[in-house]
């Protein structure tokens, strides 16, 4: 398998504190990777380097062999809309917006018709079960509910690779390991890549490698010595 | 609590906290030079009895609004009236990011604090930074005493910038400015439950009534019906049935103010309802459904800004009205034999009092429109973490700032173009034409003079006027209001363009 | 664990009508997919203990398949005793006598906190891949409701597992001090 995102000698600091260290790390087509580590690691930092919403200070992302980097704000924008998908803990849905209407937006930005969009969306939300609801605001929806629209959001597309941090941290552990099957089997369906960033061991496992993360680099003995679990 | 405790836990927040507050020490400063420019005003010393006449007058002063004792409680007034729309935006500012102030006072709550000093708390911390800007409106007052003090060539002043309102006056506005901020404060949380386990928000989760809606139209057609209405009326039913119609007229209009000013609500969550059905693009999706979810967010301000709106053009309507009423007068007097001066030589200073309330509504509208753009800021802070992390999957930020525009444009166009329509039928549906000269005198006996025909009678000529429509002024007054919200929408810019700052993710 | 109880394992099975031997092996292994599989003779000589303690009869013989094709049935005593067993609580944990408890101890005493932290972090690895194979196992397309139970049984606690081998990490010096004095 080659590459299709690389991450080489990434270096990110906040103010004075580096959160990123001197990191490679690579993900190649169809792979779902973990990210793990205690928190404070810089495992969030991380992802948002490879997903492009955040630049490095040093060193360099390549996607599909060309360092988006270097890219403008604007053309990174593009490459997040059609071939990243995003998803964070919560808080993602825009809270006026139904469910499908949510899972639309996408679709409505790369330039569908509204009822082409919506025909989708709709699809997609049945995909993760939550095809009832499409005319509900997010507000009346349980937390399971409105993370399955998100997932739905970022899949809507059909990108090259989710970026997931924490996709479970405010599910319950039944509702958590429902949506992280989910998103397995949409990613071994279509061959999409997976960044999942989590600090859960039991997370962690639905990937097909864990790469663990300590102080901004990478850990061999992925316990994450020192800082506890 | 102990006082140093109280102060050192309203002091302490965060970014929108510090926000909170200097907005609210903004809003104190503006009353408090405000409230002082009154006092001023007030203290001009009075050097006879109004009764008196000219020889009452205060010679210090070039401007007749100060020098004339019978006019300056008028001034005190109007500026008391500018007071309120910097009531509006304290009461925004106030009320700014408040969802995170209130889960921090429920953090205390569950760290034992009672409810009344959960109340306390935002109180304190409110009226200090009313305190704050109260102090330092009472410098900038003091500043602009000096900055504005131009004595003419001939000692005359043409704002009373040599007198100081007494030490009373200092210490009542120092005092009335962070008390009132603080009550505001407190009022503003009546609706709001604050437990140890959070915050429980009794919101106006109501659709706007239709009502508002309906004065509106109304307002805004009775005016092309009024006349031959009442025509119609005066035609069928003499002079009671005209001056019926104008009564009528009158309160239509007057109810339409009302609605304006009520409905703003309604104009926010129908124009939403006109954008999500009717738009294609994503950003008037986005605005459409963020104003039929929370029509209400700003709407206070809004209405002081329609408020203001209103009375603007009842001013230019009714300084319209003036100008026409000089001319017919001029015009009969040219016409009559006499020819006297009329009142020719006084105009300039009753179209000067009419000016300056031009200027406060002027100064209304930017206040309001500083409210309204506390209220977007305040939008725009609380939903960072959406907005961020819509911008991190690639929404650009163009699309945001476009549905920030249209959400903040969409009810105020149509909101603008009523309330200058209502504002200037409030007028026009009283005057429309000015009439001048008319009556005679007559110097015969009288016998000669009771027949009208008689050639003792010298009868002025009577002129009657059309009052045109001051659209150009009307045009200037509500681009002005437009360009002062377009400038609102560029600060929102900013400010949205501060809340997608990624960094705003890592803010669980 | 403690071993579980084939005998009442093999009651329960009966429930379902009347089987042989053989049956019962291979409904065993079925319902009870990430089990250690049982050997024939185990079955047989269960089945014979049972019958010996009437909880069990044989109900005839089926000679055509070959020898050993005689079937048992659940008597009145048999349904007795299995509805006692599936009543009774299991005591929670009452010993700790994990080997992975007892090998960070002994490693400690034997070989230094270096060597156990060695170990610590080998049976981390060990783990983690078993875990995902186990969650492989649940996330197929065509697992079965028995077979995602059964992995998250054993997931729930390799999880409890690795939670326990990461704290210990951090406090293997603390124990080193304590063991060697």
């Amino acid at each position: 398998m080659t590459a299709l995102l690389t991450g080489t000698g990434l270096y990110r600091s906040y103010g004075p504190t580096p959160a990123l260290r001197g990191l490679d790390i690579s993900v190649a087509a169809g792979e779902i990777v973990a990210v793990t580590g205690p928190s404070g690691c810089g495992k969030s930092t991380l992802l948002h380097c490879l997903a492009g919403i955040l630049r490095t200070d040093a060193g360099e992302v390549r996607y599909r062999d060309q360092d988006i980097g270097l890219w403008s704000e604007a053309a990174r924008s593009r490459l997040r809309r059609t071939d990243f998908g995003v998803l964070f803990q919560f808080g993602q849905l825009v809270p006026e917006l139904t469910a499908a209407e949510n899972v639309a937006l996408p679709l409505l930005l790369a330039g569908s018709g509204r009822r082409e969009a919506r025909k989708s969306a709709t699809l997609w939300l049945g995909r993760f079960g939550v095809g009832d609801l499409a005319d509900q605001l997010p507000g009346a929806m349980s937390g399971g509910q409105q993370q399955r629209c998100a997932v739905a959001r970022a899949l809507v597309t059909e990108p090259r690779v989710l970026f997931a941090d924490e996709p479970t941290g405010a599910l319950d552990v039944l509702t958590g390991e429902q949506v992280l099957t989910e998103i397995v089997h949409v990613a071994r369906e279509q061959g999409t890549s997976v960044v999942l960033v989590t600090h859960e061991p039991r997370i962690a496992a639905y990937a097909d490698r864990e790469v663990a993360l300590r102080d901004g680099v990478l850990d061999p003995t992925g316990l994450g010595l020192g800082l506890g679990a | 609590m102990k006082p140093a405790t109280l102060v050192r836990l309203a002091a302490g927040g965060g970014r929108t906290d510090a926000l909170r507050m200097a907005f609210t020490a903004a809003s104190a400063v503006l009353a408090a030079v405000v409230l002082l420019a009154a006092a001023t005003v007030g203290a001009v010393p009075e050097l006879g009895d109004p009764g008196d006449g000219s020889a009452a007058w205060n010679t210090r002063y070039s401007s007749p609004l100060i020098a004339e004792p019978g006019l300056r409680p008028g001034v005190v007034m109007t500026l008391l009236l500018l007071a309120v729309p910097v009531l509006f935006l304290a009461g925004q500012s106030i009320r700014f990011g408040s969802p995170a102030r209130d889960r921090r006072l429920a953090a205390l709550r569950l760290a034992g604090a009672t409810p009344g000093q959960a109340v306390l708390l935002a109180a304190a911390e409110t009226a200090t930074a009313a305190l704050l800007g109260s102090l330092l409106g009472t410098g900038v007052f003091l500043a602009l005493r000096v900055l504005l003090d131009h004595p003419e060539a001939d000692g005359r002043r043409p704002l009373p910038t040599d007198v100081l309102p007494g030490i009373a006056a200092f210490v009542l506005v120092l005092l009335l400015v962070p008390v009132l901020a603080g009550l505001i404060g407190a009022f503003l949380l009546r609706r709001v439950i604050i437990t140890p386990l959070g915050v429980v928000r009794r919101t106006r989760s109501r659709k706007p009534r239709l009502w508002p809606g309906v004065l509106i139209l109304a307002g805004v057609f009775v005016p092309f019906v009024i006349r031959p209405l009442g025509e119609f009326l005066a035609h069928a039913g003499g002079s009671t049935g005209r001056d019926l119609s104008i009564a009528g007229a009158f309160v239509v209009v007057l109810l339409a103010v009302v609605g304006v000013v009520v409905g703003t609500g309604w104009i926010s969550y129908t124009g939403g309802r006109l954008l999500h059905r009717f738009g294609r693009r994503p950003a008037v999706l986005l605005a459409g459904r963020h104003l039929m979810a929370d029509p209400w967010n700003g709407s206070r301000t809004l209405s002081a800004l329609l408020a203001a709106l209103v009375i603007g053009a009842g001013v230019l309507g009714y300084r319209a009205y003036m100008v026409t009423q000089f001319a017919a007068s001029d015009a009969a007097d040219r016409l009559s034999a006499d020819g006297g001066e009329g009142y020719g030589a006084e105009n300039s200073f009753y179209l000067n009092s009419v000016d300056l309330v031009r200027v406060a509504v002027a100064v209304g509208v930017v206040v309001a429109a500083a409210g309204i753009m506390v209220a977007l800021a305040e939008g725009i802070v609380t939903r960072r973490r959406t907005y961020a992390a819509l911008v991190a999957a690639g929404v650009p930020r163009r699309v945001l700032g476009e549905s920030l525009a249209w959400q903040t444009l969409t009810p105020l166009v149509p909101a603008v173009l009523v309330a200058l329509t209502v504002g200037l039928s409030l007028v026009r549906g009283v005057a429309q034409e000015a009439t001048a000269g008319g009556g005679g005198t007559c110097d015969g006996t009288e016998a000669q003079c009771a027949d009208l025909t008689s050639p003792y009678w010298h009868l002025s000529p009577e002129v009657t006027l059309a009052v045109p429509v001051p659209l150009g002024q009307l045009a200037v007054l509500g681009g002005a209001a437009l360009l002062v919200m377009l400038l609102v929408v560029g600060v929102g810019l900013i400010f949205l363009r501060r809340s997608t700052d990624l960094d705003e993710l890592r803010i669980a | 664990m403690g071993g579980v109880s084939t005998s009442h394992v093999l009651l329960g099975l009966l429930c379902a009508g009347p089987q042989h031997g053989y049956e019962l092996k291979k409904a065993h292994d079925e319902r009870l997919p990430r089990a250690k599989p049982l050997a024939f003779g185990q079955v047989y000589a269960t089945l014979g203990r049972l019958e010996r303690d009437g909880l069990v009869a044989q109900t005839g013989q089926d000679r055509e398949g070959g020898p050993d094709r005689t079937s048992y049935a659940l008597t009145d005593a048999g349904r007795q005793r299995l509805d006692e067993w599936l009543a009774a609580v299991e005591p929670p944990a009452p010993y700790v006598s994990s080997t992975l408890f007892a090998k960070v101890v002994v490693s400690l005493l034997a070989s230094g906190a270096a060597a156990a932290t060695d170990y610590l972090i080998a049976q981390r690895a060990a783990h983690v891949a078993r875990l995902r194979e186990l969650t492989a196992v649940k996330t197929a397309r065509d697992a079965s409701a028995g077979d995602v139970v059964a992995a998250d049984y054993a997931i729930a606690h390799l999880d409890a597992d690795l939670r326990w081998l990461q704290t210990t990490l951090a406090r293997v010096t603390d124990l080193h001090q304590e063991v060697i004095t």
